[in-house]
């Protein structure tokens, strides 16, 4: 793995910097919503939730709509999000169901039509693409190569996540 | 060279007279700044007729070409200049047989090339209003152009320039020409022109092509092209490749390096393979999917020796979700950790989060683990407790199960960090090497 490049890093526009200034302000903003005197599994579970989807979306955000997958991860979020909210009002929700639907009818009819036009070259990697659209955001609806391409972006973003991520749970617990 | 030098030099004067260009000598105009290389060039090439080393010089066609070349160079007049031009073709035609040494001494009758200048009224006048223009190279591809109807079906200036690089191949061997553009290719200007312009001129080449003029290409194309592609040789498949090739300049492909300087980037077929546009462009698929996966190939660790798309792939899926599973991992550790922060820590958090090199990373792993102990022992049985119960609520958990196990041996078992680098199995080896 690549050591860190601290000139890099100071550089507040770096993705690194970006997320790590979201993902702390997120983080406090929790941390300070319910004191976590209470230690029943169920807050704990939802205080993980909101970690998850503060992780999530400031990951997303530092990346704006640059990429494929930052869009569709905060197409869901906030897909998720109105459902959530309109969970008591029926038609909203039937919307947003009707919106999921469609846009993976669409990425199915789609996967169809990069199917049937990759030829050969794809009989091979099928299965493994399939599993690594499942996996990367929005990876239905991408051709092989952009979906690599994707890939690529996703995993450099993943890395820093964890290595931010890791470094905070360590400032924690000191 | 000193002889050679007066003879050229004479020459370029006697066309530039007849040209009615400003300068008297070529390195005086203006215009040949940019084409001092061609010029140096043609010299070079007029100087060999006994140089053995350049084997285009054998043809009858080379001084006349480059003698087109320098025509236009840096003229202002083109009536003049198209017309000398045109008429040095029909010479072309009678002296194939000729050396080059004769063909110096043909050239060197000044009125000879005044007599032809009006003989020919018909041959370039439809393009002369095209030839004025920023360059003087394409003047030439004018001429050509119409005595090559075909390549009138390409509109765009770039591609007549092209094309009549092509005709004049067609009437004589391609070196020369290709060296008298080579020289123009360096140049700032027309360098951006080069390119585009290859693409139609490939399609109009000859069968009967040889591998010489692949240097040309390479450089006048791609001056950075690595000298392993030289032996590409463009088929020529007729006249539909034209409509084809001038299609497939919208295609990407990821062989030059000057993708960023233009509108579209040429595809090249290879020696021995298909040329029809669905090949071509699987194969420029290929190239690209092939690069991305050499991307990946450097960003997943360990994944260097690793040769063959499938096992790459499965590598990448692996690595993908282990990712993943850490980022779960972290995010469950945030949600458990109590953060004894104020706002002010945040600030420096941050700083030092983006600061600290990478072995606090090492450590981040095993201490935080650790401290998970020491920290507070009176809530932690009760996580302990809690979290394995807690396990079947979190639907979102994609690997619920390693999970599960994961945070059960790290909880349970004193959070020592060689046994939590045995908890989490497989993962530990790239977890390790991450760190």
């Amino acid at each position: 793995m690549s050591p860190m490049n601290n000139p890099q890093d100071l550089n507040p526009s770096s993705l690194k910097s970006r997320f790590t200034t979201r993902f702390l302000r997120a983080l406090t903003k929790i941390n300070g919503q319910k004191p976590i005197s209470s230690s029943s599994p169920r807050e704990m579970f939802q205080r993980y939730r909101r970690i998850k989807v503060a992780a999530d979306k400031s990951m997303a955000w530092s990346v704006r709509s640059r990429r494929t997958w930052s869009r569709a991860m905060l197409w869901k979020l906030r897909s998720r999000y109105s459902c959530r909210q309109a969970s008591s009002s029926r038609r909203s929700s039937v919307r947003t169901s009707t919106i999921i639907k469609s846009r993976q009818a669409k990425t199915s009819h789609e996967k169809e039509n990069k199917n049937t036009t990759t030829g050969q070259d794809e009989v091979g990697f099928v299965v493994q693409a399939d599993k690594l659209r499942k996996l990367v955001p929005g990876g239905e609806a991408m051709d092989l190569c952009n979906l690599l391409g994707e890939t690529a972006h996703y995993i450099k973003c993943l890395t820093t996540q964890v290595q931010v991520m890791r470094k905070i749970a360590h400032f924690y617990s000191l | 060279m000193a002889s050679g030098d007066n003879d050229v030099v004479g020459f370029e004067h006697r066309n530039e007279s007849l040209m009615n260009c400003p300068s008297s000598q070529m390195n005086r105009n203006p215009l040949s700044d940019k084409f001092d290389g061609m010029a140096m060039s043609s010299i070079s090439m007029y100087n060999k007729p006994s140089n053995t080393s350049d084997p285009f010089f054998g043809s009858g066609w080379d001084p006349i070409v480059s003698l087109s070349q320098s025509e236009s160079l840096g003229c202002s007049s083109m009536v003049s200049h198209s017309e000398f031009a045109n008429s040095q073709y029909p010479l072309l035609i009678e002296n194939q047989g000729m050396s080059s040494t004769s063909h110096f001494s043909q050239y060197q009758s000044d009125p000879s090339f005044v007599e032809l200048v009006p003989k020919l009224p018909g041959f370039g006048g439809g393009n002369l209003s095209e030839m004025v223009g920023p360059f003087s190279l394409p003047q030439c591809s004018q001429i050509a152009n119409s005595r090559c109807p075909p390549n009138n079906a390409l509109n765009s200036e770039v591609g007549n320039e092209r094309t009549s690089k092509n005709s004049t191949r067609s009437l004589d061997e391609q070196q020369i020409s290709e060296e008298g553009v080579v020289g123009a290719s360096p140049n700032g200007k027309s360098r951006k022109r080069v390119p585009e312009s290859n693409s139609p001129l490939r399609s109009f080449q000859n069968a009967d092509e040889e591998p010489q003029k692949d240097p040309f290409l390479e450089s006048c194309d791609v001056p950075k092209e690595q000298d392993g592609k030289k032996q590409k040789i463009e088929q020529n498949t007729g006249a539909n490749p034209r409509g084809k090739q001038v299609a497939k300049q919208g295609k990407d492909s990821s062989q030059t390096g000057e993708a960023p300087k233009e509108n579209y980037i040429h595809v090249r077929a290879r020696r021995g393979q298909a040329t029809n546009s669905h090949s071509l462009a699987e194969r420029v698929r290929r190239e690209k999917i092939s690069e991305r996966m050499r991307l990946l190939q450097e960003l997943v660790p360990g994944c260097n020796k690793i040769t063959g798309k499938a096992v790459m792939l499965d590598e990448i899926i692996n690595y993908v979700q282990s990712l993943q599973q850490q980022v779960e991992f972290l995010t469950m550790k945030l949600a458990t950790v109590n953060p004894e922060l104020n706002l002010d820590l945040e600030r420096i958090l941050s700083k030092d989060i983006l600061l600290s090199r990478g072995s606090a990373a090492v450590l981040g792993l095993g201490p935080g683990i650790n401290s998970f102990h020491p920290f507070s022992s009176g809530t932690f049985p009760g996580t302990i407790s809690g979290i394995p119960s807690t396990n079947p609520q979190f639907p979102s958990l994609p690997h619920q199960t390693v999970l599960d196990n994961e945070l059960q041996n790290l909880f349970q078992r004193g959070f020592d960090s060689t046994s939590a680098m045995d908890c989490l199995g497989p993962n530990a080896g790239l977890l390790k090497s991450e760190l």
